[in-house]
C-alpha cells in the first residue's frame, strides 16, 4: 500500500510538471496569472437558459425572463445592453461605414469565420494580443461600438466589452452590448458575412 | 507447483483487466486531448462550477487537468505505472462525480425537472450528455480504476511497476496468467 502511495504521488508529480509544460508549449495554452472573467460567474449560467434562449425553445414567458435577467446582469456589469432593432439600426446608420460606428465580434475564429455582421472586427478577449493592433485605432475613432458574442447566455461580448473598457481604455459611453447576438441576427434574415472581415462573402445557404 | 498451467477462465479474467486497461487509458487520452485542444472552452465549463475563487487557481485547473489525463492515459495503455495511474484517476474521478451531481442537482431543482432529465456540458470531454448517463459512466470508470489499482491488468505492460519492479514479479501479485509468449 505504501509503494501504491508512492508511485501514485510521483505519477501526480511528473504527471503536473508535464501538464504545465504542454500549456505553456502549446499554441493555445492558457496565462496562468491572467484573469480571464472579470465578472463573477453569473447566476443565470443554468444549461437550459444556455441553449432554449439560442434556439427559442423556452415558452415565450421564460425568453422573456432570461432576457430580463441577461439584460439587468449587463447593467450590474457597468455595461449598456441593446436589442436588435437598436443594433439593426445602428448597422444601417451612415456612420456604419463612416466607421463611426464599429460592430465588435467577441467569439473565436472558427465561428467568426463562419460568420459575423459585415465588417464587425473581431475581438477574442482570451487572446487580446492578435486583435489589439488593428481594433485599438478603430475604438479610438468611433462613436458607439457594438459588442456581440453568439447571444443567449454568451458572455464573452460582455467580458470583450469590459477588456475595452478597463484595459484599452475605450470610454464605457461607447459601449454597447448587443443581447441577442449573432444568432439572433443570423435567425432574423440580416446580413451576414464569412471569412475574413470585409470579404463580401454571403453564407452559401443562409438561414 | 512452479509456474501452473493457467486455466482457461484464468486467460480470459486476465485479457479483459488488459483490454480494461487500454480502454481506461484510451478514454482519458481521448477526453484529455478534446479538452487540452480547447483550453478555452474547458476554462469556462470549469468556471461555471464555482470552485475555486482566484484566477490563478481556476486558470491551473483548466491548463493542467487535460494534459494530465492524457499523461496517466498513455501511462496506462503503455503499462508503465499502472497501480499508481489508476489510483490518481481514481483519485480525480471521486471528487469529479460528486460536483457534477452537485450541479445536476442544482438544475434539476432551480428548473423543476427530473433529475434523470437534466443535461448539461459538465466539461467531462464528451459535450453536452443527460447527467443519469454521465454519472453511470463515470461510476463504470471508477470501477474499472479500482480494478487496475487492486492489481490487475498487470500482463503486457511496459514497467507495470515504477518503483521496486523486482518485488512486483515475485510478490503476491505476481502474474498468474501471462499472455506473453514465453521466450525462454
Amino acid at each position: 500500500v505504501k509503494q501504491l502511495f508512492w508511485e501514485a504521488v510521483l505519477v501526480a508529480g511528473v504527471g503536473a510538471a508535464l501538464a504545465f509544460a504542454a500549456n505553456a508549449i502549446s499554441p493555445r495554452g492558457l496565462r496562468l496569472a491572467r484573469d480571464y472573467f472579470p465578472a463573477p460567474p453569473s447566476r443565470t449560467n443554468s444549461p437550459s437558459v444556455n441553449s432554449n434562449l439560442v434556439t427559442g425553445s423556452l415558452g415565450a414567458t421564460n425568453t422573456q425572463s432570461a432576457l430580463v435577467k441577461l439584460t439587468s446582469r449587463i447593467r450590474e456589469r457597468g455595461l449598456e445592453p441593446i436589442d436588435i432593432n437598436r443594433a439593426r439600426q445602428l448597422f444601417n446608420d451612415p456612420g456604419y461605414a463612416q466607421q463611426l460606428i464599429l460592430f465588435v465580434d467577441a467569439r473565436d475564429d472558427d465561428h467568426y469565420r463562419q460568420g459575423h455582421i459585415p465588417n464587425a472586427y473581431q475581438l477574442d478577449h482570451y487572446r487580446p494580443e492578435r486583435h489589439l493592433s488593428e481594433i485599438l485605432p478603430a475604438c479610438l475613432v468611433a462613436q458607439q461600438i457594438v459588442v456581440y458574442c453568439n447571444g443567449g447566455d454568451c458572455e464573452d461580448s460582455e467580458f470583450a466589452a469590459l477588456f475595452l473598457r478597463d484595459s484599452a481604455s475605450v470610454p464605457k459611453e461607447k459601449l454597447l452590448v448587443y443581447v441577442g447576438g449573432f444568432t439572433e441576427w443570423a435567425t432574423n434574415g440580416l446580413p451576414v458575412e464569412i471569412g475574413e472581415r470585409g470579404s463580401g462573402q454571403a453564407p452559401q445557404n443562409p438561414r | 507447483v512452479k509456474n501452473p498451467q493457467p486455466t482457461c477462465a484464468c486467460r480470459w479474467f486476465a485479457a479483459t483487466a488488459v483490454l480494461a486497461r487500454w480502454c481506461l487509458g484510451g478514454v482519458f487520452i481521448y477526453m484529455g486531448l478534446v479538452k487540452a485542444l480547447d483550453p478555452v472552452g474547458f476554462l469556462k465549463l470549469v468556471r461555471q462550477y464555482d470552485l475555486v475563487a482566484t484566477p490563478i487557481l481556476l486558470n491551473s485547473i483548466a491548463a493542467a487537468l487535460p494534459w494530465f489525463e492524457v499523461f496517466c492515459g498513455l501511462l496506462l495503455v503503455a503499462g508503465v505505472a499502472v497501480r499508481g495511474s489508476a489510483l490518481m484517476l481514481l483519485g480525480m474521478l471521486l471528487p469529479f462525480t460528486v460536483v457534477v451531481f452537485q450541479r445536476a442537482l442544482a438544475v434539476a431543482g432551480a428548473q423543476a425537472i427530473p433529475f434523470c432529465a437534466v443535461r448539461f456540458d459538465c466539461g467531462c470531454g464528451n459535450g453536452e450528455v443527460l447527467i443519469c448517463y454521465k454519472l453511470l459512466e463515470n461510476f463504470a470508470l471508477m470501477v474499472l480504476s479500482a480494478w487496475l489499482a487492486a492489481g490487475f491488468g498487470r500482463q503486457l505492460s511496459l514497467r507495470y511497476q515504477l518503483l521496486h519492479p523486482k518485488r512486483a514479479e515475485t510478490g503476491p501479485l505476481a502474474p498468474q496468467a501471462p499472455l506473453e509468449r514465453k521466450s525462454r
